[in-house]
């Protein structure tokens, strides 16, 4: 094989890229954010007395674990409008699939982190008369949200990666930006080897960090 | 009313599925009491503290505190005073510090939340007690940072905050090493001394004869001897308590 790699012409592009990335970024933060809020909330309803309340968000849970972001992706894209008639822009579709799948990893991160909670804590707080709100807000909430810490990184960041899937619905993301460079310029391994050097950069800090956090909370659990 | 217990436990009915714990067990103590429930294991001793702590639900019987009820069964739930409860306080075996917090707001949290203490003011009264425990220096130290020993003293401090007026300790030296025991009884002891009234589970009988002005021996759901610790433990009236006592005292040489 001899193939003559040329970066040149990816270097030149470079801009591009960088404003594929802008997007690409703009969509895992707000996706974090949905999948922060609106995951804690299926948490708190997937630890309801309710069956009536723990059921739907379990079902939601499931089928976003369980089909994969690319069909779940394809199927905002274009169910969902002719669905529910409903047209919208396609950066909000990409940010609802993605925050949504999102959501419901990170509910199943919450549930883990609050039911892993020692049954001792809740009974220093009923020795010490903290009830109610007091004691999720002062004693639960804290030590639940330092356990979730890790696994909501790590969703967080995934998400980052997954993003690239909505360039499939013409969401000009990193992703999408890197398939048109390699159209333009007739360089496809340069372009996609840069391209996958661009989303390790900004993922491996992130799987650093995390990995330094499950040390340290190993080490006071100790 | 003068006359009335501090608490009295009065037919105390609890069991967990077809276990039963407790099938009528009676007992009652003064201000002046510190007792030491003795007992096999699985005989309910912690049991007996986590009920009076309103930490379970019981199946019958009543518990009154200067003579007014605590805890009853009615019906099918288990009614308890919170007003009366905010008067127990719980040292636990496993410390159960809050991790995130320092020493310090480990140990106002309680009352600046529950009873509207301000925050100078319970800081000055944790202070005070860190420096009698010897854990001044510690006060703005994370759980973590802390030996068994120091955790636990931090446990006995934090439940002080709320000037109990029953503490109930239940085996709060089984988890710690050896060496860090003395001073966790050490604090224990100096409370007893300060007239604090007790309620203790323990499997040191050395401690329990030491710190206790009565000793109970609970089993089979009832109370089988209740006597001051020369009794109890150096001549059990009861052929089920001297057989019990005659062998932990062997395991021990």
């Amino acid at each position: 094989m001899s193939y003559d790699l040329q970066f040149f012409y990816v270097w030149q592009n470079l801009d591009k890229l960088g404003q594929g990335l802008v997007v690409s970024l703009e969509l895992t933060g707000l996706a974090n954010l949905i999948g922060l809020t609106l995951g804690f909330g299926v948490a708190l309803l997937l630890r309801a007395k309710s069956a009536l309340l723990r059921a739907p968000a379990a079902a939601m849970v499931e089928v976003f674990r369980c089909t994969p972001v690319l069909v779940q992706v394809v199927w905002f894209f274009y169910c969902v409008p002719i669905l529910f008639n409903l047209f919208i822009d396609p950066m909000v579709m990409g940010v609802l699939a993605l925050g949504v799948n999102l959501a419901a990893f990170n509910a199943e991160g919450y549930r883990a982190a609050i039911q892993s909670v020692p049954r001792e804590q809740y009974d220093a707080c009923a020795a010490l008369g903290l009830t109610g709100w007091t004691r999720i807000r002062h004693v639960i909430l804290p030590h639940a949200l330092r356990a979730a810490l890790p696994v909501l990184m790590t969703n967080g960041i995934t998400i980052f990666q997954q993003s690239a899937l909505v360039a499939l619905v013409a969401i000009p993301d990193l992703m999408y930006a890197g398939k048109m460079l390699a159209t333009e310029t007739y360089r496809p391994i340069e372009t996609y080897t840069v391209v996958a050097a661009i989303y390790f950069a900004i993922s491996a800090p992130v799987s650093l960090i995390v990995q330094r956090i499950e040390a340290r909370f190993d080490r006071v659990q100790a | 009313m003068a006359q009335d217990k501090l608490l009295k436990i009065h037919n105390l009915h609890k069991s967990y599925g077809d276990l039963e714990i407790f099938k009528g067990l009676t007992l009652s103590m003064d201000r002046g009491d510190r007792l030491v429930i003795i007992g096999p294991s699985g005989g309910g001793k912690s049991t007996l503290l986590r009920i009076v702590m309103g930490l379970e639900d019981i199946v019958g019987g009543d518990i009154y505190m200067d003579g007014k009820p605590y805890i009853l069964r009615d019906g099918a739930k288990t009614k308890i005073d919170r007003k009366l409860q905010a008067r127990v306080g719980m040292v636990f075996q496993h410390y159960t510090l809050f991790p995130h917090l320092d020493i310090l707001r480990n140990l106002t949290l309680a009352p600046v939340k529950t009873r509207g203490m301000s925050r100078a003011e319970a800081e000055e009264k944790a202070m005070g007690l860190l420096t009698r425990f010897g854990l001044d220096a510690k006060a703005h130290a994370y759980p973590s940072q802390l030996s068994g020993g120091q955790k636990q003293r931090v446990a006995i401090a934090r439940a002080l905050m709320l000037d109990p007026d029953l503490l109930l300790f239940d085996e709060v030296t089984s988890a710690l090493d050896p060496e860090l025991v003395a001073e966790v009884e050490a604090v224990m002891m100096e409370l007893a001394e300060a007239g604090m009234p007790m309620m203790i589970v323990t499997h040191d009988m050395h401690f329990a004869r030491n710190i206790a002005s009565r000793v109970v021996f609970a089993a089979g759901g009832v109370v089988v001897e209740d006597g001051p610790p020369e009794q109890v433990l150096d001549a059990p009236q009861v052929a089920r308590t001297r057989e019990f006592v005659e062998r932990v005292f062997a395991k021990k040489r």
